[in-house]
């Protein structure tokens, strides 16, 4: 084969970042296996109590609810996203296609901090859902709904629905309408045409989006930060007690590993799930 | 041709020349961004650059931020002087990031309080307390807060904001409040447990203190004084308290970075910075205390809880933890904290 010099500056970059990349792993990897002196920024010898202490219930506690969390939250941004992106590919005006892209898209632009800040606005003691609530007298006191999961879940739905929008959207662009045409004039009715075509279709789009929102969650930081206000953590949270409130860097080293380890094999564990799901729905 | 030749000579004897005058002809200070900056600018380094002619330069970041700089850079240093937390303070003298002090070149050092001399590295500048404070308007009628105690009472139960950052405050007050001290804190433990219904929710900073404390969804915090003092400057009613067993007394401190290439000059800043005059103009900017006893503070900054005037005040009203013993600790008590109190 004839060699092509050209892509070669393309692989370069990419090697450097991998390089850097790893080097970076390799540096946190080595922490965690040092030994942390309280009162000094010098890690000691090698030691194996960082990982043993993972097995405290907190940790346990902290790495179920970042599961809990990113689960939750991947699933319900696929339910609220799949109406909208079908929605904006289908709606039959220009107008109302670019209307529903412009809703859709826009959060995206208004930065994390500020829609969890939003998020605080509704969701507080004197926020617009409890007084609401309050002035049709539904409740008495206002509902605790800031520093819990609820909280949490619904504020990162809300940060993770653009993109996911953006992915089903993409994944129904592409759906041949002569199929859903084809199972029209066979007799099938508009919910057994999405159930049986539409939806089979889409599913790689389904599975990336949720893939994707799920590994995103997990290394969510700011909204559980201000919307748990520590009364729910995540391990990126745990990560930033450890590493920048104690100076702990070794135990922080260890969470990271940690987060990225269960990042990983959930994705891994989620592939031979997943291959069954798009082979089943490409026999249907 | 030649003419070329002249030209780029020039131009490399103007750089050469430049550069090193560059680097000499300012002084480095590092330092929190925002009004701590500001403050700095207008009440110390301005009146350094009168009196010596040379200019300051800020470098900003977080605490951790410049920690960690100061250590990889600790051969090169970028900055000459660094303001932090005094018992952050221990770590760069731990890390042999400070220059031993010569108290002789600190005339003004003799009329601090004795608390300002953290170490022979470093020297308080100003203080501050985290103290438990309250909203009057969202309280029940009565309720005061005389003693670290009185977090505990029914009253404050689901009400409390922490900050998750640094506990110290609150373990420091409940191992008082169970006959022992910093050292032995576990002592503490069990009055901790008894808290963890009252708590609401954690802060991770003076913004997220603020929004809460405004908000009105922790009326009840422990909280830096100088983030009260400002809301209640808002119009936010705010009582402050001293508890009977002192307010804990945070202490930010300046150290001279080692290795500058600007001692002399350092020093100068140092001194300014502990003149009476300048310091009574920086705490009136920080609202806070002053290190020097000769400062002549507003009257109606002064008289503010917490900020501390004479030495009876501080004997009184001040809890003051050794920074050796609060760099150690902290991240005991934080690990603690975050095990046993969070979630």
């Amino acid at each position: 084969m004839r060699p092509r010099p050209f892509f070669l500056w393309f692989f370069l970059p990419s090697l450097a970042a991998a390089v850097l990349l790893v080097a970076a792993l390799g540096e946190i990897a080595q922490y965690a296996f040092r030994v942390f002196t309280p009162g000094s920024l010098e890690v000691g010898g090698f030691t194996l109590d960082n990982f043993a202490r993972l097995a405290r219930p907190i940790y346990l506690s902290v790495l179920g609810d970042t599961l809990l969390i990113s689960l939750a939250t991947s699933l319900f941004t696929l339910l609220l996203s799949y109406p909208v992106a079908y929605a904006m590919v289908r709606a039959k005006s220009d107008f109302l296609r670019s209307l529903i892209m412009l809703l859709a898209v826009t959060p995206l632009f208004t930065g994390e901090i500020v829609r969890t800040y939003a998020w605080i606005l509704v969701l507080g003691s004197n926020g617009f859902v409890n007084t609401v609530l309050k002035s049709a007298g539904l409740i008495g006191a206002p509902l605790g709904l800031l520093y819990t999961r609820f909280g949490v879940i619904v504020a990162l739905v809300q940060f993770s629905m653009p993109v996911m929008i953006i992915i089903l959207a993409t994944a129904l662009a592409h759906v041949d309408r002569n199929c859903e045409r084809a199972a029209a004039n066979l007799g099938a009715g508009p919910a057994q045409v999405f159930r049986h075509v539409t939806l089979p279709l889409t599913l790689p789009g389904v599975v990336s989006g949720t893939v994707v929102i799920f590994a995103w969650t997990m290394s969510a930081f700011s909204t559980p930060q201000l919307i748990g206000g520590g009364k729910v953590l995540m391990i990126s949270n745990l990560v930033y007690l450890q590493g920048l409130s104690s100076f702990n860097f070794p135990f922080a080293a260890v969470l990271s590993l940690l987060a990225l380890a269960v990042a990983m094999g959930s994705l891994g564990s989620m592939h031979p799930f997943v291959s069954r799901l798009e082979l089943k729905a490409a026999i249907n | 041709m030649a003419l070329r030749s002249a030209a780029v000579l020039a131009i490399g004897a103007m750089l050469l020349a430049t550069a090193p005058v560059r680097a000499q002809d300012k002084l480095v200070v590092d330092i929190w961004g925002g009004n701590f900056r500001d403050g700095a600018n207008e009440a110390i380094a301005k009146e350094f650059t009168k009196r010596t002619g040379m200019p300051v330069e800020f470098i900003t970041g977080g605490t951790i931020d410049r920690l960690t700089k100061a250590k990889i850079n600790r051969d090169h240093p970028e900055s000459d002087v660094t303001v932090t937390t005094s018992h952050v303070g221990a770590l760069y003298v731990s890390e042999g990031l400070f220059e031993k002090l010569d108290m002789a070149k600190l005339p003004n050092a003799k009329d601090l309080f004795p608390v300002a001399i953290r170490s022979p590295y470093h020297i308080g500048l100003y203080s501050y307390v985290y103290t438990p404070a309250f909203r009057t308007d969202l309280m029940p009628p009565g309720y005061d807060i005389k003693s670290w105690k009185d977090l505990w009472a029914p009253e404050a139960k689901g009400k409390l904001g922490l900050p998750d950052f640094d506990p110290s405050h609150i373990i420091i007050a409940a191992a008082l409040l169970a006959g022992g001290n910093a050292e032995n804190w576990k002592l503490g433990i069990p009055l901790l447990e008894q808290l963890k219904p009252s708590i609401k929710a954690f802060y991770q900073s003076d913004a997220t203190s603020q929004d809460l404390m405004k908000s009105g969804e922790t009326p009840v915090q422990v909280l830096l004084s100088i983030n009260a003092f400002h809301q209640m400057q808002q119009g936010i009613p705010i009582k402050i308290a001293i508890p009977k067993e002192g307010a804990v007394v945070g202490i930010d401190a300046i150290g001279i970075v080692h290795g500058t290439k600007h001692l002399e000059a350092a020093y100068q800043y140092l001194n300014i910075a502990l003149d009476p005059e300048v310091q009574a103009k920086l705490c009136g900017i920080y609202r806070c205390g002053a290190m020097n006893e000769k400062a002549k503070l507003d009257p109606e900054l002064a008289k503010l809880p917490g900020v501390f005037t004479t030495p009876e005040q501080w004997k009184t009203q001040a809890i003051v933890v050794d920074d050796v013993t609060r760099a150690k600790l902290l991240p005991v008590w934080k690990d603690w904290f975050t095990e046993n109190m969070m979630q």
